[in-house]
């Protein structure tokens, strides 16, 4: 072990592996010296736990109705967090909604900066005619509220959990877009370009290798930003009943089923609604974290 | 016969419906292994003709030739192979967010050139570089660094012609002659031709086997070595540039190991 951080460490590394590996380490104290940011990766390594092994942590079948202990309150034994309307378990929902959020939450974070990235850098490299026609179709994904355009694609595509998925995604990629071509714009120009155009590299090269790079900081942090406003999305379509459909235990649409409840029995509603709370404030905290971490020049010398 | 030949070049800008004439009807022309130079105050055009050369301005009129060949539009990777070029600015040339190593293998990732790991090493070796700078960032070496750094980029794909953008203008004194003194012995070991640029005639002294001093993007005069040293302008500006470095061509730049 203490080799193995001392071959990390290695300020003059002798291989392209360990180099990087290095990198990776580097970047991993810095974030470990940010107390916030590790709580925040604490939740989200928690999400991904608790997701993973789902079916072995929840007590009870997240589906299994029992009518006669339907909306005990919390404390109750047996039922930690409680029950809800049709007597299911609230902790375990919870639990096995974990998965549901972050299918969604990866899905979207893979797709929509992803496609951002494409156009924003396009965009910005090309400039002209490419720009302005890619930037006015930003223009109008941005200019619609983002439930509503994804309430529309959802309504157009039918309720389901890709289809909205796919209707986050389409509403997400604009931000990312600008923020990737405000980049492009001040690098494009600059003389590394210019030194990589001369030694004959192409378009795709020039974009991939060496706009993306600059780009991708900023990207990654709207995007661990984001995470919690695609939490709250997909909670809005499930809650709409037009994102997951039931009895599936996603978050939102317990805090809908809850919402008839919500004077006399809060429980039902607040407790997936805490859920989506820290998982949220987890990825916001990350994101923050993150912003330090990608950017090489706070690297100790 | 010469290698560069640039005939009659025009370079005009058009920039919120005004037309600027960066360069105007500027011709030269350099023999192979010999270094030439460029002179002139800031906006004189100088930068313009190298950038025209490279394809990053537009060239609006004449003629470019390298080797007796008009160079062909976009560059293209043979042109890449024969020419590169040096940066001004040694903190903008380089990629941040690239390492040493990822820089210097970058052309020979584009042109598939193998055995990079050798040759980035041999690289650092010939611009005077510790080979354990390999995988450091741009802001962890110091300018007169990172300018060998974008020396060594410039020879990865061997050229023989190295177009000098004001090469050691960002650079303080004595870091300025070491760059000079490596770029020297480099074209001695490599018979480069060199296209230079300075605002600075004692660098020019120091570099060029002949000058081409430019004012308001035109040709003013061209003078040989022999002419600068002698002091033999016949026209008042290049008299007066003369002047103004008179008294650092004097200096001994030659006293600083590369």
């Amino acid at each position: 072990m203490a080799g193995l951080r001392v071959w990390l460490m290695d300020p003059n590394p002798t291989s392209r592996r360990q180099a990087r590996l290095g990198q990776f380490w580097l970047g991993w104290l810095r974030l470990r010296r940010n107390p916030l940011a590790v709580s925040g990766l604490v939740i989200v390594g928690l999400l991904l736990v608790v997701a993973a092994f789902a079916p072995v942590i929840a007590p009870h079948d997240p589906l299994a109705q029992d009518l006669s202990r339907r909306l005990l309150p919390p404390g109750t034994p047996g039922n930690l967090l409680g029950t809800d309307d049709f007597g299911r378990d609230i902790l375990s929902r919870i639990i096995t909604g974990s998965r549901i959020t972050l299918y969604i939450v990866g899905l979207v974070a893979v797709t929509a900066p992803f496609l951002g990235l494409l156009i924003g850098t396009v965009s910005g490299y090309f400039g002209g005619w490419t720009d302005a026609v890619l930037m006015r179709i930003t223009d109008i994904f941005l200019a619609f509220p983002r439930l509503i355009l994804a309430l529309a694609l959802v309504a157009v595509l039918g309720p389901g959990i890709e289809n909205a998925v796919l209707a986050i995604a389409l509403t997400a990629w604009p931000p990312y877009a600008r923020v990737a071509r405000a980049e492009t714009l001040t690098v494009r120009n600059s003389d590394y370009i210019a030194a990589v155009r001369l030694q004959g590299a192409g378009v795709p090269r020039i974009i991939l290798g060496h706009v993306v790079p600059t780009c991708l900081p900023s990207v990654i942090i709207r995007v661990t930003l984001d995470m919690a406003g695609v939490i709250l999305i997909a909670a809005g379509l499930g809650f709409l009943g037009l994102g997951v459909q039931p009895p599936l235990p996603e978050w939102g649409l317990m805090i809908s089923s809850g919402r008839k409840y919500l004077f006399e029995q809060w429980w039902v509603s607040t407790m997936p609604g805490l859920a989506i709370f820290i998982v949220s404030l987890g990825f916001n905290l990350l994101g923050d974290g993150l912003r330090d971490v990608l950017d090489p020049k706070s690297a100790p010398k | 016969m010469s290698l560069i030949e640039v005939e009659n070049l025009t370079v005009t800008f058009r920039a919120n419906g005004r037309v600027v004439r960066a360069v105007e009807g500027v011709s030269l022309s350099v023999t192979a292994k010999e270094s030439y130079g460029l002179v002139g105050e800031s906006g004189s055009g100088k930068s313009t003709i190298l950038r025209a050369i490279c394809g990053l301005a537009p060239v609006s009129g004449g003629a470019i030739r390298i080797g007796g060949k008009t160079i062909p539009t976009p560059r293209g990777r043979a042109f890449a192979r024969q020419v590169q070029m040096v940066f001004q600015d040694p903190y903008a040339s380089l990629h941040p967010r690239h390492t040493i190593d990822r820089t210097l293998s970058e052309p020979l990732a584009i042109h598939g050139i193998g055995d990079s790991d050798a040759r980035v090493m041999g690289a650092l070796d010939d611009v005077g570089l510790p080979r354990n700078f390999r995988f450091r960032y741009p802001h962890q070496l110091s300018g007169g660094q990172r300018q060998r750094v974008a020396i060594a980029r410039a020879l990865m794909l061997e050229p023989g012609i190295l177009l000098l953008d004001e090469p050691t203008s960002a650079l303080d004194a004595s870091v300025q002659a070491e760059v000079l003194n490596l770029l020297n012995r480099l074209r001695d070991e490599r018979g480069l031709t060199f296209l230079m640029v300075s605002h600075d005639l004692a660098v020019i002294d120091h570099m060029c086997d002949r000058v081409l001093v430019m004012q308001n993007g035109r040709a003013v005069e061209e003078l040989s070595r022999e002419d600068l040293s002698g002091a033999r302008m016949k026209t008042a500006y290049a008299r007066s540039l003369f002047d103004a470095s008179a008294d650092r061509m004097l200096g001994d730049l030659e006293g600083t190991p590369a």
